[in-house]
């Protein structure tokens, strides 16, 4: 049996894009109801077109079929719905007032101009618990900046303190900066849910994801504070490790990380590698001289490295204890076996154009002694519409046409037809490739998740 | 704003020995829960002895890592690996909401304190285990850190600039991978505690990295495409990188306004149809001829600067700030982010505030316990006469 913990809380999720979907995602994957709201006008664009399969459009409905929101929306519920009309307005009221949390990502001023801020929200159901999502928060003189995932890093000192000194300062390059906004998002409303469990109060919550990643870098901002340092970026550097890098391995793009955090990691190492003579170099032989003289050793070290596959190299290295990972690739993830073994993909049937694929956990914490609990797949575009504006609001299906008729809801969104990927630019792209496809990727896919996999 | 505390009346029981573990009984602590730090006697934890050091001095209650992740927390010292040390523990258990743990998988039953265990002195228990590969499958015994956990996550092999692909990736910034590991045990254990459900919660390092990749994991699920840099940046490269400034680097994302818009803001309205501007391909294609336009505008202005100028004309540039430079920001001094305490042996202590802002109960500042602070006054809530604290003292179990 499946424990959904959060089974019986309900939540209005009117987030877009990437940010605040990453967030509610998380919420539907520990089994709550969250009831996504698309505006027929304004569907979610970007995620909806965004890794069509096999890079191929659907003719019809292609706004079903994008693999970003897949990711991002499984295990919500989709209606559609206008909130600049009045009848929209009051239908979403009618939401709130049977809902425990109102999720929101646009800019900070929309949800006031709407009408529908806190204030609002709470004289309809008083103790609703409002999640505002940011780049730099609700307040302030910054407050209504421009900002994507790139400001929000880029303004936390998380990019400044990233990447090698002789190149720029490096951004995440996989949206670490949404992720941080939409997850403390749900990390505040579930703060917030247990205050009102227990007071029978709710709260507004304003979150500025440039804050949320400042606090993960609390430790490095305490040298500032306590020192007047600053810290410069040094590609893999620690402060307290050597050997700590990632090191080439044989083939052409195959990495590995090593990080040696004592002297017995050190001496088993120089054993491995068949140079227990560096142990006893005073260049070498404690941490301090490691690090002082560490690009010497890395030229050492790495001279080994390259003599072995990046994955056999690392068992070789943890069966003498020595802390290593080799460098994944994103398809070396998908047929990791300690992911596949620990059910971290759930194969997912998203139905014609699409078929059966992996879908990775974003909440990934297992219960032990319970069954992972699997998500439906991300809603069409206002699949539920009748579940929620009939079943849950007691709006008749006549109604329910009528409201068609106005546009207040909508079955089919304002959508641009479907555009391919430029995958061929990609990896033609600075003249020496920004990645890599993989031809048979259905077939390693299907190996590894069973023969079904993205058969439409 | 209100005043309460939305954690007050839980208690949190932390073992935790690395960053993940501590970081998530940190937000416990911060948000108001009573969170006991239970240390090892005499060394104390081990991040007492990691970097930064107030005036690099070497000192156990100096650590600004070891500030950083127990702020409002308590200390007790407890040798919970001797059957003594267990038995205490157990006692506290009684009183527990929440037990944050991060041995290698096993040893808590090895010390006869597993979740089993410890669920029939306290059947409303919740315990999360926080270990690098998780408490089964075939790393469950591989030896990591924050750096390997990343590299094995996915995370790492994408981080490199869209410029040069095939250089050697750099780790982000910090310890991300145990943070984020640490936020998502906030939010696993306090979904099952908001909801009254007992719970023993596994949790992964390595997945809780391949868990931030959602849409680059898209990317190989559906067209087999896995990527080493960021290279569909929305608005074609060279466009939403970092480039350099008069005094650093900014970051050029256009936004809404429109990378026509940059015409505008280099004081060359006449090139506002200039396909270097108007076509992403154009630009992906002659990025240097993009540069050469744009670059030795950059190198005249401030990083502010060309951000304010920027935002005017709705282009989302925005500044690389170095961690000292957020104390100059003028939207966190408005918001009042930093936090501000008096620590016995730092003096004044200045550190990251709260990661959001709630509106009838804040987040609250508070200094790191001492070494063994309150190891008394807990002991004595459990039940323990002077005598017998003195005793387990002088055994050395506390």
């Amino acid at each position: 049996m499946a424990y959904k913990i959060l089974e019986g809380i309900r939540v209005v999720d009117l987030t877009t894009v990437y940010a605040g979907p990453m967030g509610t995602r998380m919420l539907a994957d520990l089994g709550a109801e969250i009831i996504k709201i698309e505006s027929p006008n304004r569907p979610d664009l970007f995620t909806r077109m965004t890794a069509y399969p096999d890079n191929e459009p659907p003719e019809k409905e292609n706004w079903n079929a994008g693999g970003y929101f897949h990711f991002l929306n499984a295990g919500k519920l989709g209606i559609s719905l206008d909130l600049s009309t009045e009848k929209g307005k009051e239908i979403f009221k009618k939401l709130v007032k049977i809902s425990d949390i109102v999720m929101e990502n646009f800019s900070p001023r929309v949800m006031d101009n709407l009408g529908l801020g806190y204030e609002e929200l709470k004289k309809v159901k008083p103790d609703i618990i409002m999640v505002s999502m940011s780049g730099l928060g609700h307040y302030g003189p910054l407050r209504d900046y421009y900002m994507y995932m790139t400001g929000m890093e880029g303004m936390s000192g998380l990019t400044y303190i990233t990447g090698h000194p002789e190149y720029p300062p490096l951004l995440s390059n996989y949206a670490y900066g949404d992720w941080m906004l939409g997850v403390t998002g749900t990390a505040a409303a579930l703060t917030a849910l247990y205050y009102r469990k227990k007071t029978g109060k709710g709260q507004y919550i304003d979150v500025a994801g440039r804050e949320a990643i400042v606090v993960h870098i609390g430790d490095v901002i305490m040298d500032y504070t306590l020192n007047g340092r600053v810290k410069e970026r040094e590609g893999n550097a620690h402060p307290e490790m050597a050997p700590h890098e990632c090191y080439r391995c044989k083939g052409e793009d195959s990495w590995i990380n090593i990080a040696i955090e004592n002297e017995d990691q050190w001496k088993a190492l120089c054993k491995l590698m068949g140079k227990e003579e560096l142990k006893d170099d005073p260049r070498f032989s404690n941490m301090e001289a490691r690090i002082k003289n560490r690009d010497e050793l890395n030229k050492i070290i790495e001279e080994w490295t390259s003599q072995y596959d990046h994955i056999e190299l690392m068992e070789i290295l943890q069966k003498e204890g020595i802390p290593s990972g080799a460098v994944l690739t994103m398809k070396e993830v998908f047929l990791n076996p300690h992911l596949i073994q620990r059910g971290f993909f759930e194969v997912i049937d998203h139905g014609k154009d699409v078929g059966k694929r992996p879908i990775g956990k974003q909440m990934p914490a297992k219960f032990v002694g319970y069954e992972s609990y699997v998500p439906s797949r991300a809603p069409k575009f206002a699949q539920h519409n009748e579940y929620v504006f009939c079943e849950l609001l007691g709006i008749s299906k006549d109604e329910l046409k009528k409201l068609e008729e106005e546009k207040v809801i909508g079955t089919i969104p304002r959508f641009p037809p479907g555009r391919p990927t430029r995958l061929d630019l990609i990896q033609k792209q600075v003249g020496k490739g920004a990645g890599f496809v993989d031809p048979n990727y259905l077939e390693e896919l299907r190996k590894a998740f069973g023969e079904d996999i993205g058969k439409k | 704003m209100g005043e309460e505390k939305a954690l007050a009346g839980l208690r949190v029981l932390d073992l935790a020995n690395n960053i993940a573990g501590s970081y998530c009984g940190k937000l416990f602590a911060d948000f108001g829960a009573d969170v006991i730090k239970v240390e090892p006697p005499k060394d104390g934890n081990p991040l007492r002895k990691r970097v930064p050091f107030y005036k690099d001095e070497k000192d156990k209650e100096k650590s600004g890592m070891f500030f950083y992740l127990n702020t409002n927390k308590k200390s007790i010292t407890l040798d919970i690996t001797k059957k003594e040390g267990a038995d205490v523990f157990k006692k506290l258990v009684k009183d527990a909401n929440l037990i944050i743990e991060d041995f290698e998988p096993g040893k808590m039953k090895e010390l006869g304190l597993s979740y089993d265990d410890l669920k029939q002195i306290n059947p409303d228990l919740v315990m999360i285990s926080i270990t690098w590969f998780g408490q089964d499958g075939p790393y469950k015994d591989y030896k990591a850190t924050n750096f390997t956990a990343y590299g094995l996550g996915g995370a790492m092999y994408v981080m490199r600039p869209t410029k040069w692909p095939d250089i050697r990736p750099a780790v982000l910034g910090g310890y991300q991978a145990e943070y984020t590991a640490g936020l998502i045990g906030y939010i696993t254990s306090m979904a099952a505690l908001a909801m009254g459900k007992s719970a023993w919660i596994d949790l992964s390092v390595m997945e809780a990295v391949t868990s931030t990749l959602t849409g680059i994991m898209g990317d190989y699920a559906y067209l087999g495409f896995y990527r080493r840099t960021l290279p569909w940046a929305i608005h074609g490269f060279p466009t939403q990188e970092n480039y350099p400034c008069k005094d650093g680097y900014v970051n050029l994302t256009p936004g809404i306004g429109g990378t026509q818009a940059i015409a505008e803001l280099i004081g060359k309205p006449e090139e506002k149809d200039n396909p270097l501007l108007v076509k992403a391909g154009a630009r992906v294609k002659e990025p240097e001829k993009f540069e050469a336009l744009i670059l030795p505008w950059l190198k005249e202005h401030t990083k502010w600067e060309i951000t304010e100028k920027a935002q005017k004309l709705r282009l989302a540039f925005a500044p690389i700030l170095s961690p000292g430079e957020l104390f100059d920001d003028p939207q966190l001094k408005e918001r009042e982010f930093f936090a501000k305490v008096n620590h016995p042996e730092m003096d004044e202590v200045t550190y990251a505030g709260a990661p959001a802002k709630l509106s009838e109960t804040p987040w609250k500042e508070g200094r790191a316990p001492l070494l063994g602070e309150h190891t008394k006054e807990v002991l004595s809530q459990a039940g323990y006469s002077e005598d017998e604290i003195n005793a387990l003292k002088e055994k050395g179990i506390v």
